[in-house]
């Protein structure tokens, strides 16, 4: 038994594992908090209120005005009297970076900006999956586009501060600008108060199956000059 | 690991850089393929990150590092809704090898080494990681029993029992 053992060993040694990929690289993007954005718009925000997010979002009667007249499919929008406390730091949920091949090969649905990301993020865990363009780095974001389908949606709560305006862009466009938050369902379904932070100016848009958000400190019409170049 | 459990993601850097090789190809072995392994990998050292707060002080981090990526590899795995073939071969390229040659290097010939591969390759499938990760990985006892997440025990009668069935199949 002894010799089989030892045999084993020495096969061990010729077994043909994959290279290992650089997992400290990939892992470094996602242990920083990430410092958002250039523009410090939401920082005074995170400290002013104490409402936690769960309790306002688990109780429907405590939910004012569902915004539901942007027609936007995968997005439902929530205000509410005072933004709750999230970190504004928040995590983005990124998943794996990945090459732009993979991620169009991954997500066949992905539209491309003509302007090149730094980096791109495939987070799979998602309903339906979610592809992250991202400029910048992870912990100094300088715009993020973020793309899905299905059933993965976002809730935003957003304050009397935060305006809301329909613009016109693929099936149906909003613009958020000014603090609010936001949300991803996780594969569960279900919207984590650890999983919201505080966004900056956005835009949201649909094109056929496919919802983007693009979020950075850009003004409107910044963000509709770059979104109208995604194909 | 102190350092990382304060907080110093510096200091977790180099706890990942120590240890990404076992923990890619222990969720390697476990989910069959490369791209569930990194995947599997990355993401148990995330969480293993964001729960430093609940290891226990002095106790070995490989092990409980194990745990939660072969408990990644395995919940790809299962998702994906395949049985992870194992997709090990033999190396070919002899001359690729930046290492010398070990002691038991001789100890097997070329189509010997094919034959136990295969043997080991049509093991059951809790028999052949048990192989895997003690044989050819090098994982110690309690390493294989927090990567399969069984007790030690089992470790102990489920390799006796595969090296059994390996005698019986290789001769």
């Amino acid at each position: 038994m002894a010799e089989l053992e030892t045999a084993l060993r020495a096969l061990g040694r010729d077994v043909a594992f994959p290279p290992t990929p650089d997992l400290e690289a990939a892992i470094r993007g996602r242990l920083e908090r990430p410092r958002f954005w250039r523009r410090p718009l939401a920082m005074g925000i995170a400290v002013v209120v104490v409402a936690a997010i769960a309790a306002v979002l688990a109780v429907p009667q405590s939910r004012s005005a569902i915004l539901d007249w942007l027609g936007l499919r995968n997005v439902s929008v929530v205000r509410v009297e005072k933004l709750p406390a999230v970190p504004a730091r928040g995590r983005l949920d990124l998943g794996r970076r990945v090459s732009l091949d993979e991620a169009k090969r991954r997500a066949p649905w992905l539209l491309v900006p003509d302007r090149v990301p730094d980096s791109v993020w495939l987070n799979e865990s998602l309903p339906g999956g979610k592809v992250s363009l991202l400029w910048g780095t992870p912990s100094e974001v300088r715009l993020l586009l973020t793309e899905f389908t299905g059933h993965t949606y976002i809730e935003k709560v957003i304050d009397g501060d935060t305006r809301v305006e329909r613009v016109k862009i693929g099936n149906a466009g909003a613009w958020f600008q000014g603090p609010h938050v936001v949300m991803f369902q996780d594969r569960d379904g279900r919207f984590r108060e650890s999983h919201a932070r505080l966004a900056a100016n956005t835009l949201v848009w649909q094109v056929g199956k496919v919802t983007l958000r693009l979020e950075g400190g850009l003004t409107k019409d910044e963000a509709l000059r770059i979104a109208r170049t995604a194909s | 690991m102190e350092r990382a459990r304060r907080g110093d993601e510096g200091a977790y850097e180099e706890l990942v850089r120590a240890h990404q090789g076992i923990a890619f190809r222990t969720a390697y072995v476990i989910a069959g393929n490369a791209s569930d392994a990194e995947e599997a990998a990355q993401e148990g050292f995330v969480k293993a990150y964001r729960a430093l707060g609940r290891f226990r002080r002095g106790s070995p981090f490989r092990p409980w590092l194990l745990r939660i990526v072969a408990n990644e590899a395995r919940n790809r795995r299962r998702s994906a809704g395949r049985r992870a073939a194992l997709s090990l071969r033999v190396a070919v390229d002899e001359s690729s090898g930046d290492a010398a040659p070990s002691p038991e290097g001789v100890v097997l010939a070329g189509e010997d080494r094919e034959r136990l591969l295969e043997a080991v390759n049509g093991l059951r499938e809790e028999e052949r990681l048990v192989i895997a990760c003690r044989f050819f990985l090098q994982l110690s006892e309690a390493e294989t029993a927090a990567a399969l997440d069984v007790r030690r025990g089992t470790v102990k009668s489920r390799t006796s029992r595969a090296i059994e069935h390996l005698r019986e199949s290789y001769g």
